[in-house]
């Protein structure tokens, strides 16, 4: 099998499973029970957590431990808007994953609230020097995502972040950040607020949490038994928690060789997919787009004909976010940079893990050449 | 007080000597339905009675019976001696809920006497009950024209059942009353209205679905099979054959006319549906087209598709908008699987622009360009059958 989908979501590492098996039949206490066993349990949590913040040089206590990136970017939004007072505007762009798009466009109608769309350049990046005109004094959120899940586009978060400061200084600004946390180098966030997901790393699933600067005004998220500096109740999840944090040692400590094994498997694959015909880079350039997705158009193609063909080879692949791939309708995302008919259509999403490899991307591309000559030939004429 | 359900045939009434076969049929298909309850199911003067649902079974049965072909309605009615004191007790019982539930209310009775032997009339009967609820519920008026409430009592032979109100069933004929049709489903909106508007006339369906393996996904398969199992809620149990359609497809794509190709799929989709009709038993085939929904579904493509079998043709959405179509699927409850958005054969590989006007000895012409037999042997071969009901 070729997995080329490591963005809807990746393999846990064997490591990281184990781990999170012994939470749950060994160290399976409650860390916020009185007795020794379960402040033991507290311990590697808090282990966790100073590591995790090491990460992006925050505090331990800026990290909220939640059930994924769709939780951090709801707490995100929610938490920012709740306290927010004389505040009229939100602004975020139109190439958002559905858990910020939809979150904002409920929240705004809650608190009766404008939103305003970021300025986009053809590559799905905000166009930075266009922020001004929907940066206001009055705006009081701003979201942006730090790298697109369909097209791998990277925002520039620092050069956001100085014209949000500058020109709206009340704003609380969140980006999500799934799809970029460890997929670039980790360091300093320029941002109030970040959303993570632990899944996309080869971890289990149903955990993340969210980037709190201390200095930000944020009220959190559900309540109840107060844990998570009473901003993020609910019994914590140990075993999720423990297996993201090996999983985040093993990431770290090969980052720059698998960041350049990604990058080579998705330099392969697009210099062998451009031989063939009426193929079109979608988003920004190979090099400029983050190592791991790759977005493609074959013309006279439907995506999601070529899909199932390809999965006949055990080869994976997607059409666009896989939180989207069950809504009826135009891709939101290609057509926030103007891709549409016929390259829209045939527009397949490839994703990597640094267990990718190039000789995978060769046989890829070689399945995908022979599917697309035979389906051109029964395309609409 | 017993509770029992009460069920009025639809059509079935109308029949002259062979009435008992339907009424057997329908019988057959109560106790079907309700299987997992296994009330006890009686057939008495024109009505059938079901005995000994556990009082939190009642609704569950209710909505399974509303699902039966043949029933025109179901009453939950008391069941009591037949004497004048036990009929006006249950009368009132079954009064007090609605004379608490609203300020005024105005009711009517109504009493049927299919035991002549029964000592009071049905005039009196309704006299007599009508002043007993006056009395006991003060805040209720007679209105004999346009009653909120009615209250029946049926003398029957053993007991005297007492009851208000009545739930509308599906109507139409018992499954099976009316031999076996081929339904040819897609997974689209119309397929699943169109079985179950013939089933509801007494037909037991089968079904056939093309798909286009590997560029349809499982998911698309999925929806049509649990499309057949919302159908068969209505139809009871549905053979459903899934024929692999790819090659001929593709072989039409190669060699025939590119403006032919979606009217040479469907005859080819017709033909082999005939087959596997002939060898299981249908004596029609169903599809749910419409006039001129589609370019596939001008006169001319129907007429042209037609040509293709031999077998009769049913298409009972034949005259409905769309919009109708619409409302009976969400009626019947197929509508939100049907929207799924998964690729299905037709929408894989369709030209742009269908001939809307096809000849049947140009596409006789254009069918013979290829030996298709082969390919429909093979099809029918591969073919996979699924026993399909709903539980």
């Amino acid at each position: 099998m070729i997995y080329f989908d490591n963005s809807a979501t990746t393999q846990t590492f064997p490591e990281a499973a184990d781990r999170a098996r012994d939470a749950m039949t060994c160290g399976f206490y409650n860390p916020s029970a009185a007795y020794g066993a379960a402040f033991s349990v507290e311990k590697q949590v808090e282990e966790a957590r100073a590591f995790a913040a090491s990460l992006i040089e925050a505090r331990p206590e800026e990290i909220i431990y939640t059930s994924g990136g769709t939780e951090s970017n709801n707490m995100a939004v929610y938490g920012s808007l709740r306290p927010m007072r004389g505040m009229k505007r939100i602004i975020t762009t139109e190439t958002e994953h559905p858990s910020v798009f939809e979150t904002v466009n409920a929240a705004a109608k809650t608190f009766g609230l404008e939103i305003a769309y970021a300025p986009l350049r053809p590559d799905g990046t905000v166009d930075v020097d266009r922020l001004p005109e929907v940066l206001t004094p009055e705006t009081g959120f701003v979201s942006v995502m730090h790298v697109n899940n369909e097209l791998g586009s990277v925002n520039d978060l620092g050069a956001i972040a100085r014209k949000v400061r500058a020109l709206s200084p009340h704003a609380v600004f969140h980006s999500d950040g799934v799809q970029a946390f460890m997929k670039l180098r980790p360091g300093a966030l320029p941002v109030d607020l970040y959303s993570v997901s632990a899944h996309k790393l080869h971890a289990p699933k149903g955990v993340g949490f969210l980037y709190a600067s201390g200095s930000v005004r944020f009220a959190g998220g559900q309540t109840g038994g107060g844990q998570e500096r009473n901003l993020r109740s609910g019994t914590t999840n140990v075993p999720a928690i423990l297996g993201f944090d090996t999983s985040l040692r093993i990431y770290r400590s090969n980052l720059a060789e698998w960041h350049a094994r990604m990058r080579r498997v998705k330099e392969r694959l697009y210099r062998d997919l451009i031989q063939i015909p009426d193929v079109i880079l979608n988003g920004p350039s190979i090099e400029q787009g983050a190592p791991h997705i790759l977005n493609v158009s074959f013309l006279g193609v439907r995506g999601e004909v070529l899909l199932h063909a390809l999965e006949r080879y055990g080869i994976l692949v997607s059409t666009g976010s896989a939180c989207a791939a069950k809504k009826q309708g135009k891709n939101r995302v290609l057509n926030a940079i103007g891709i549409s008919g016929a390259r829209q259509d045939g527009a397949i999403r490839f994703s990597f893990c640094p267990f990718n490899t190039e000789a995978e991307a060769d046989a890829a591309a070689e399945a995908i050449s022979e599917q697309v000559r035979v389906l051109r030939r029964y395309k609409r004429r | 007080m017993n509770r029992v359900l009460l069920v009025r045939y639809a059509e079935i009434h109308l029949k002259g000597l062979n009435r008992p076969f339907f009424e057997r049929l329908l019988v057959d298909r109560i106790k079907k339905a309700l299987e997992p309850i296994r009330p006890n199911v009686e057939r008495e003067q024109g009505r059938v009675f079901i005995y000994d649902v556990p009082e939190d079974s009642l609704s569950v049965c209710v909505d399974r019976l509303c699902r039966v072909f043949g029933i025109h309605s179901v009453s939950v009615a008391r069941c009591v001696e037949k004497d004048w004191n036990a009929i006006h007790a249950a009368a009132l019982a079954e009064t007090a809920s609605y004379a608490a539930s609203k300020e005024k209310l105005t009711f009517k009775c109504f009493a049927r006497r299919a035991d002549k032997r029964f000592p009071m009339t049905s005039d009196q009967l309704c006299r007599e009950l009508g002043h007993e609820i006056l009395e006991t519920y003060p805040n209720l008026s007679v209105d004999v024209h346009h009653p909120e409430l009615s209250v029946t009592v049926e003398i029957r032979q053993t007991h005297a059942f007492v009851y208000s109100g009545e739930v509308l069933g599906a109507g139409g004929m018992p499954v099976g009353s009316n031999g076996k049709a081929m339904l040819l489903i897609s997974g689209g909106i119309d397929s699943p209205v169109a079985g179950y508007m013939i089933a509801k006339r007494g037909v037991q369906l089968d079904a056939v679905h093309f798909y286009s393996y590997p560029y349809t996904s499982e998911r698309a398969r999925d929806k049509v099979i649990e499309l057949t199992k919302l159908v068969s809620r209505y139809a009871g149990m549905i053979h459903l054959y899934l024929v692999p359609f790819t090659d001929i497809q593709m072989t039409i794509y190669d060699k025939c006319p590119s403006t032919e190709t979606t009217v040479l799929m469907r005859r080819l989709m017709m033909k082999i549906a005939e087959r596997i009709a002939k060898d299981t038993g249908s004596q029609a085939l169903i599809t749910g087209e419409s006039i001129g929904q589609v370019a596939s579904q001008t006169i001319e493509s129907l007429c042209v598709t037609d040509d293709a079998v031999s077998m009769p043709v049913f298409r009972p959405l034949i005259g409905f908008d769309k919009e109708e179509i619409v409302e009976k699927a969400q009626k019947i409850g197929t509508f939100e699987t049907s929207i799924l958005p998964y690729e299905d054969c037709c929408t894989v590989f369709v030209p742009k622009h269908p001939v809307t006007k096809p000849k049947v000895d140009k596409l006789r012409e254009s069918e013979a360009l290829v030996d298709f037999e082969p390919l429909i042997c093979k099809a029918i071969e591969q073919t996979e059958r699924m026993d399909v009901q709903s539980v």
